[in-house]
């Protein structure tokens, strides 16, 4: 903590991940940074000393004994974590045991002390460690121990025999029978590997003495064996250490790639996980449509742009005289007509020529591969993240059991030492207490059931009438407006009553359930959902009335087409005619007519996607206005009115607004619906979306850092982010259908699109298997078509689908019974301890102190508890938060000797309380902290 | 820290001390450099107000009570070897440190760490954290972030969950209980030397 001030980099890299991951997630993170970065501290005291070292050997022995048992000292940090059974060896100690050494020995020593090279000092590390640390005490120990004192013996031989000695070749100086005796004591533990099956011992028991052994084979025998193993150990630590290093390098660099951490981790500290679920929502969003961006103009637009033909060179890229003169008015472009409406942001600007330019690139056939493979990639993607998120969890059961204790004890991190981070990390700790504190009234409110299954049903049913209500209100303006488009002397508000209707709504409808909403008293979360849930309701019905008027004005689009294209042919005959009637001369081939005045068809698919870009463009003018006015105006009125304002607007009726999580996702959800359906439409749409949500991602964060309060009731998100991957999915899924239906039924417009001139869209990929690809795939094709096999075929993913879901339940069940069985034998092991501990302290420190098993005499030849399944709650949070003083305490801890509660000798302070007031409830209760309402 | 080797010997007791903690010469002398940039005027003795120069100490909630746990009760400067070892608390825990090391209990140990950490919350060091000292601490975490009413009942709550004895105050033993899922020994050390 201390000599942190003084830090390299790689400290401070340690404090920013302290802060930033580990800000809002508790130390439960932050934890593992640390100790790679323990790690890798060690690797660089390693490293540095190894490098002087070879500068060193040239000197004169006696300053290099000096350095050499600095080196050695430092050395030992990192091989100290890899030692099995060894002890560690004492940096200053060398000097001190000089008196002990035996002349013969110091002889020998001296001898062979010159040859000291690099593998030797690799190995002495390992020998020093394994040298006991407190020498005294190591006698009368088992093998392990007399090894250790041998090879402290060794030492301080090493040591003695003059300053020219190092550590390093003290390795060389053991005797032959030293060398014979650690020889076989490798043989020894080999065979106990080998024989460890055969043992009549308890499974930890055994598991211990395996890794033990396995270590100390690992350990000796590369060192022991000759050069060659010898110098293979010294690499293969060498590498371990490297790889290590690049390991966390990698992992730091990954974290600093990660887009917006920063900006997450802080909304995260000081408004609380929910409102960051949002962002990295939101990050996830921009992701995805980050590569459907890069499919639909890498495959599409550039090609088209790059590839195609130049604007005005037929009908289709041209602006039609009629328009020509607005067509550069900034309404009619904001309207997405004019320029915009012939441009490559639309589908009918594409050109129906099979292939374009010298790589014979078929636009029509990518046009329509890209349409579906931007569903298939997203369904693929949603899918899987949400079975990413379905597997979190598990793992140790035992959160949520000193939640309170531990956040108080342990959320600090003392590396700290930026005062920025240090005020987000006050803001995390207070934001986790707090959702802690949400989480703990929910568990015990007290039930009035009847009222309250009364309010949820009245909430439900208002909240179902004003569902009602808006769809009434959308049908009959859909109604409205499909007159007024026949008419043409229309008002501003005529014109965009439905868009304004369906803002109004929008606005309206979500505070008001919000309000019902406050009937049912549900947790923050579950309210969430439910919020989540009604809203999506009303969305979705705009959304589908939306849809029908748009199918409305397709239709008619469609029979207005069939018209307009013999009248096209007619026209065009026409044209001719005339030319040669005004020529007078059949000979010369009339030029060809400008492309300007040639009559088009309606082209529905345009008309279709100008409808989503326009919804997509006022969807974001009116967010970003509601977040301008909404948040920000209101935050500057009540922030600099307040100064002269007759009651307290901070505090009373405007206050600031806190962060819209149900609205701010539902939107995002929806807004990529309508990317989703209008993609095939419009191309552009997605690169439009795409700098959306880009600028939302700052504007919001700072939006929400500058204007908004946390919540009155922050409250912990769940997990996953699976409830919002639903939503999309559902969105996904719906917004599927209508793009599907439109590709394999409607017409294709006769003289705009990629597919003009065919019956249907899906024809170019007929075209394509019969002119592109050998004949017999064809045939192939057509039997794939054949319903005969799609049927069968569809059966049998249906039994698919039954098979494997009921595999996934049966797992589910072993899943479960697992947990529980983890959880017993947790609580068993814990009772067994804590008894031990209470009936004798003494043993309970040397259980402590000893970490090898092996050396501790078995406290009780076997566990004398029976594993008897606790009813321990650890799910359930334990009593009141506020009151619940005179609830039954913990007992079950330590139950089944209550007389033993008091341990015979307390640690020092410890003796303070007589033995408790009462053994307590006896251990058949267990832990009395149930759900139930606790008394009051 | 080649040099380190030169100076350790004007360092005061630095082999006592080095046997003492297991802090190696470098370390050591690391240390001896530390403490002399804090100690200002020179005197080997710290004061309080040296430790804060430490910006991880001001940044730290408690840490004037960290600050505080440096000097034994009723004195008023830390020397070098007392400095060094409180230090060795700190000092990541080996996990094999020692196999019968019952009677002498390196200060790196999880109990002492633990231990530390237990007398940096129980103020009046009568062996128990009381629900006034937890209230105490938390103001200082969360300050006017929480009314008081919510900050007394998470006291009420810390206390319940870890209080095996129903004493309402927190014993080092069920303190020691509380943290047993925690990994003391990543949270309670540092690297010295970097």
């Amino acid at each position: 903590m201390f000599l942190d001030a003084d830090g390299a980099a790689q400290r401070r890299t340690n404090r920013r991940q302290g802060a930033g991951r580990g800000a809002a997630k508790g130390r439960g993170r932050g934890k593992k940074p640390a100790s790679e970065d323990e790690e890798e501290d060690e690797d660089d005291e390693d490293e540095a000393p190894r490098g002087r070292r070879g500068a060193n050997k040239k000197k004169p022995a006696k300053g290099r004994g000096k350095n050499k048992e600095e080196d050695d000292s430092e050395e030992e940090a990192p091989k100290r974590n890899r030692k099995g059974g060894a002890n560690k060896k004492k940096g200053g100690k060398a000097q001190d045991s000089e008196e002990e050494e035996s002349e013969e020995e110091k002889g020998k020593k001296g001898k062979k002390g010159k040859k000291g090279g690099k593998e030797e000092e690799d190995s002495k590390g390992k020998k020093g460690d394994a040298k006991g640390k407190d020498k005294g005490k190591d006698k009368g120990k088992d093998k392990g121990k007399d090894k250790d004192n041998d090879k402290k013996k060794k030492k301080k031989k090493g040591d003695s025999s003059s300053d020219s000695n190092t550590d390093s070749e003290e390795e060389e100086s053991m005797s032959e029978g030293e060398m014979a005796k650690l020889m076989e004591e490798v043989e020894e533990k080999k065979k106990l590997i080998a024989t460890i099956r055969n043992k009549p011992w308890r499974m930890k028991r055994r598991l211990v003495h395996l890794k033990e052994a396995q270590e100390f084979v690992d350990k000796f025998e590369g060192a022991l064996g000759k050069g060659k193993g010898r110098k293979w150990y010294a690499y293969k630590v060498m590498m371990t250490k490297k790889w290590i290093k690049f390991q966390r390098d990698f992992e730091n660099f990954r974290t600093a790639c990660i887009p917006w951490e920063r900006k997450i981790k802080d909304v995260e500290s000081h408004f609380g996980s929910s409102v960051a679920s949002y962002f990295i929502f939101l990050r996830w969003m921009y992701g995805m449509n980050l590569v459907l961006f890069g499919f639909t103009f890498g495959l599409v637009v550039i090609p088209e742009v790059l590839m195609g033909l130049p604007y005005g060179s037929i009908p289709r890229k041209t602006v039609p005289r009629a328009e020509q003169d607005t067509a550069q008015d900034y309404s009619v472009l904001m309207d997405f007509n004019g320029y915009c409406k012939y441009s490559v942001l639309f589908y009918g600007y594409y050109n129906n020529q099979r292939t374009i330019g010298l790589l014979k690139f078929r636009l029509p056939l990518s046009y329509l591969m890209v349409g579906i493979g931007t569903f298939g990639y997203s369904l693929m993607v949603v899918i899987r993240t949400m079975a990413k998120n379905a597997d979190v969890g598990g793992g140790d059961g035992d959160e949520g059991e000193f939640t309170f204790a531990w956040k108080m004890f342990t959320s600090w991190d003392y590396l700290i030492g930026n005062a920025e981070t240090a005020d987000n990390k006050y803001a995390s700790i207070t934001t986790s207490f707090k959702e802690s504190i949400v989480d703990e009234q929910e568990n015990q409110k007290d039930e009035n059931i009847h009222l309250r299954r009364f309010l949820r049903v009245l909430a439900n049913v208002l909240i179902i009438c004003s569902l009602g209500g808006s769809g009434y209100l959308i049908y009959f303006v859909v109604k409205r407006s499909q007159e007024f488009a026949s008419r043409d002397d229309l008002s501003w508000y005529e014109k965009n009553e439905l868009e304004i209707i369906m803002s109004l709504l929008g606005l309206v409808c979500p505070p008001l359930f919000e309000t019902i909403a406050e009937l049912e008293d549900y947790h923050p979360r579950i309210a969430l959902k439910w919020q989540l849930g009604r809203i999506f309701a009303l969305f979705l019905g705009n959304l589908y009335t939306f849809l029908f008027a748009l199918f409305d004005e397709v239709n008619t689009k469609l029979t207005e087409e069939g018209a307009i294209k013999n009248a096209s042919i007619w026209a065009m005959k026409e044209y001719y005619a005339n030319f040669t009637r005004v020529i007078n001369d059949t000979e010369v081939t009339p030029p060809p007519m400008s492309p300007a005045d040639v009559i088009r068809g309606p082209c529905w698919e345009t008309a279709v996607g100008i409808e989503f870009v326009k919804l997509t463009v006022s969807d974001i003018q009116v967010s970003y206005l509601t977040i301008l006015i909404g948040d920000f105006a209101r935050a500057v009125i009540v922030r600099f009115l307040n100064y002269c304002w007759c009651w307290d607007l901070e505090a009373g009726f405007p206050s600031y607004g806190e962060f819209d999580i149900s609205g701010n996702v539902l939107g995002l959800v929806f807004n990529q619906g309508m990317i989703w359906m209008g993609a095939f439409y419009a191309p552009g749409l997605v690169g439009i979306n795409v700098l959306r949500l880009l600028s939302s991602m700052y504007y919001q964060c700072w939006a929400v850092m500058a204007t908004n309060v946390p919540h009155e009731r922050v409250f912990k998100a769940s997990k996953s982010n699976n409830f919002y991957m639903g939503l999309l999915l559902l969105i996904l899924f719906l917004s599927l259908l209508p793009v599907v239906y439109t590709i394999m039924t409607l017409p294709p417009s006769f003289d705009c699109g990629p597919f003009s001139g065919k019956v249907k869209m899906f024809d170019v990929i007929m075209e394509t298997i019969d002119l592109d690809l050998p004949a017999f795939l064809g045939t192939l094709f057509s039997y794939a078509a054949n319903p005969g096999l799609i049927i069968p075929a569809v059966l049998l993913m249906v039994l698919a689908i039954y098979y494997l879901n009921s595999v996934s339940e049966a797992y589910q069940n072993s899943n479960m019974e697992l947990k529980k069985k983890m959880q017993m034998a947790r609580d068993e092991e814990k009772n067994r301890r804590n008894n031990t501990d209470s009936t004798n302290q003494v043993m309970k420190d040397l259980e402590d102190l000893l970490p090898n098993a092996s050396l501790r005499p078995p406290p009780e030849p076997e566990p004398e508890k029976p594993p008897e399944p606790e009813p321990k709650a650890t799910k359930t949070k334990p009593g009141s938060a506020g009151k619940g003083v005179n609830l039954q305490k913990d007992v079950a801890l330590a139950s089944p000797n209550p007389n033993a509660r008091q341990p015979v000798s307390r640690p020092p302070r410890g003796a303070g309380p007589g033995p408790g007031p009462g053994p307590g409830p006896g251990p058949g209760r267990g832990r009395g902290r149930g759900r139930g309402a606790p008394p009051r | 820290m080649g040099s380190s080797s030169s100076s350790i010997n004007h360092i005061p007791d630095a082999e006592k001390l080095m046997q003492e903690t297991g802090f190696s010469a470098a370390h050591i002398f690391r240390l001896y450099e530390r403490f002399e940039v804090l100690d200002r005027d020179g005197t080997g003795q710290l004061r309080p107000e040296d430790f804060g120069a430490v910006r991880e100490l001001a940044m730290n909630p408690i840490g004037d009570r960290i600050i505080r746990a440096f000097f034994s009760p009723g004195q008023e400067t830390v020397d070098f070897a007392a400095f060094v070892r409180i230090l060795a608390h700190f000092r990541p825990t080996v996990t094999n440190w020692t196999r019968d090391g019952a009677q002498t209990e390196p200060a790196n140990s999880r109990t002492r760490k633990l231990k530390f950490a237990f007398q940096l919350y129980d103020q009046d060091r009568d062996g128990k954290i009381s629900r006034e000292e937890l209230l105490e601490v938390l103001r200082m975490m969360l300050g006017l972030q929480v009314t008081e009413e919510q900050l007394q009942s998470i006291a009420e709550r810390a206390i319940q969950e870890a209080d095996l004895d129903r004493d309402d105050a927190i014993s080092f033993d069920e303190f020691r209980k509380s943290l047993e899922k925690v990994n003391i020994d990543h949270k309670m050390s540092t690297r010295f030397l970097s």
